[in-house]
């Protein structure tokens, strides 16, 4: 479904190189569920985001279901629409309702029907737990609602991909759960995911496979069990001791 | 905050008190000096009763006189023979049947109402902000948006463009654009002066829009090119719409000052407001009158302005 190829992702800032993420190469099967851990500034969120185009490669390939991202003659906007991702902060579109939210693209990019995307729209909407918010504004929204309405927007593009940047570190603790429980519905019916978290509780229980990078590295990679509990490199030892 | 919900009333108060001791004290100081207010004379020059007077165009006779009631209808029959009618208002007859008249004799007059200068300058001032304004916004919105553009071409243009309109005065555009423009691209002066004011006002509104787009998260275009909307697509539906919210108070003072700028123009010639109170002042010499009128008509311009911007903006809060 998704294979980089020795991906490199340099800024150049200040005088100064950082190598964000360094020579990155993994695999992830179509409906698998693969959770990115590792400390702040390792470079999870560049990874995230050059997977869907966001940032520009250094060098090193991206295929997404086999279409290759690297190739300066690939349409991104085919690909990203393929692609769904949920952000830290939500993004939601501050000046359309919750339902426009979900509307919109689905109509401008995937040509749909009025009648069609509204549907649609509802549907996800109420699969997500808050289809009586249609028609509020994001901003009468509580944190969680509005990262899971962003989950549904995300979803309304029928992705094959969903890339998810921390969706609950910007969430009052109490709203953690609602948001995670949509995530692991996700997760079981199938979608393919990437999630870059810090939730070892999520990462443990609905993971096929934990990622873990440290200095645009990737250093570890292996099941939960594996991970959590026998993790061979020294910098997962010490990370997993700090957060657990 | 206790403190917001103190009682105003006694310092409206006071405010009024001071606004009256300053009118008190114009009023004083300009008894001092021997000027004679002419007040009735001003009306006149928004709309006056225009007359046009009806001579004999030749030497002929007034044949017959029928009243239509507030017309009358003369027919007049010239030495050649030359069958002719004329409508006048019936008060300004001043023929009688079968009376002999030469070429140039009054027979009598027509009024009617016109607009007087005042209103036309008005008129003009009022337009010319309306087409400067819309122009202005058009070239400001492109500027804007080549301003925030990848291209480094567009970027440096849109640049030098804006400084070189930012640094230098309109009034000294206004006359390269009359005597520079005007001249090698044979324009007419309202061209001229409409061309001078938008351009000027698109610099100014293309630096708004710019930082009304810069205003907006960064998130909002990545979240509009994550569910696959190109560059175009995502200005349109999702950063513009914001970005205008943000800018429609700084717009409006701009196009508030493009309605006070339009004065200018009538260094050109250009019959604007300004320029029409100036004319009506040499012919009445009630130069304090005419110029606090004038005043006043700009302001109800820009008031009226503020209000409609300050409706639309109240409509754009629904999401707020
Ligand atoms: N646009 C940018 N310009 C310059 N440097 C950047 C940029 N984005 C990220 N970086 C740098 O790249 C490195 C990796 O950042 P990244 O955001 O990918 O880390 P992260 O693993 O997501 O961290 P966190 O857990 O804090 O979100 C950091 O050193 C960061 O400073
Ligand atoms: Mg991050």
């Amino acid at each position: 479904m998704i294979r980089t190829v020795d991906l490199k992702k340099t800024f150049a800032g200040r005088g100064q190189i950082v190598h964000a993420v360094d020579g990155v190469s993994a695999h992830i099967k179509p409906g698998e569920v693969v959770v990115i851990i590792g400390p702040s500034g390792s470079g999870k969120s560049t990874y995230l985001r050059c997977l869907n185009g966001l940032e520009t490669l250094t060098s090193g390939k991206i295929f997404i279901d086999g279409v290759d991202l690297s190739n300066r003659k690939t349409d991104l906007n085919l690909v990203r629409r393929e692609v769904g991702m949920v952000f830290q902060q939500f993004n939601l579109f501050p000046h359309k309702t919750v339902l426009e939210n979900l509307v919109l693209a689905q109509m401008t990019v995937r040509k749909r029907k009025r009648a069609e995307a509204e549907a649609k729209g509802r549907e996800l909407l109420k699969k997500v737990g808050i289809a009586e918010k249609e028609k509020e504004f994001p901003i009468r929204l509580s944190g969680g609602q509005q990262q899971r309405v962003a989950i549904a927007r995300a979803l309304a593009m029928d992705p094959k991909v969903m890339l998810f940047d921390e969706p609950t570190s910007a969430l009052d603790p109490e709203m953690v759960g609602e948001v995670l429980e949509v995530m692991q519905q996700l997760a079981r019916e199938g979608m393919t995911m990437v999630v870059v978290t810090h939730e070892m509780g999520f990462a443990r229980e609905v993971a096929d496979r934990v990622l873990f990078m440290d200095h645009g590295k990737l250093v570890e990679e292996g099941t939960p069990e594996h991970f959590f509990t026998e993790p061979r490199e020294e910098r997962a030892k010490a990370f997993l001791k700090q957060v657990l | 905050m206790v403190n917001t919900t103190k009682n105003v009333l006694p310092w409206r108060i006071l405010t009024l008190v001071v606004l009256l001791m300053l009118g008190a004290g114009l009023w004083v100081a300009t008894t001092k000096i021997d000027y004679t207010w002419r007040w009735k004379r001003v009306p006149q020059y928004f709309v006056y009763h225009a007359e046009t007077m009806t001579n004999a165009p030749a030497d002929g006779l007034v044949a017959d006189i029928e009243n239509l009631g507030e017309k009358t209808r003369i027919k007049f029959i010239s030495e050649t023979d030359d069958e002719l009618f004329f409508e006048i208002d019936s008060t300004t007859l001043n023929v009688s049947i079968d009376e002999d008249l030469f070429e140039g004799d009054h027979i009598g007059s027509t009024f009617e109402w016109q607009a007087g200068p005042l209103v036309i300058g008005l008129w003009n001032t009022l337009w010319i902000s309306a087409a400067a304004s819309v122009l202005g916004l058009i070239i400001g919105m492109i500027t804007g948006l080549c301003r925030v553009s990848n291209n480094t071409t567009l970027r440096d243009l849109s640049a030098i463009y804006v400084e070189l309109i930012r640094g230098t005065p309109l009034l000294v555009q206004l006359f390269i654009f009359y005597f520079f423009l005007g001249t090698v691209l044979d324009i007419d002066r309202f061209v001229a002066g409409i061309f001078a004011l938008a351009v000027f006002a698109g610099a100014y509104v293309a630096e708004i829009i710019r930082a009304g787009i810069q205003s907006i998260p960064k998130g909002q275009m990545e979240a509009a090119r994550s569910l696959g909307m190109n560059v175009p697509q995502a200005m349109v539906y999702i950063i513009l719409p914001q970005a205008f919210k943000r800018t429609l108070p700084p717009l409006a003072g701009q196009f508030i000052s493009l309605i006070k700028d339009s004065s200018l123009v009538s260094v050109i010639a250009i019959n604007d407001l300004t320029k029409s109170g100036r004319e009506v002042i040499t012919s009445t010499f009630a130069t304090f009158e005419i110029w606090f009128v004038v005043a006043l008509l700009y302001l109800v311009m820009t008031f009226a302005l503020s209000q409609v911007i300050s409706l639309v903006e109240r409509r754009l809060a629904v999401s707020d």
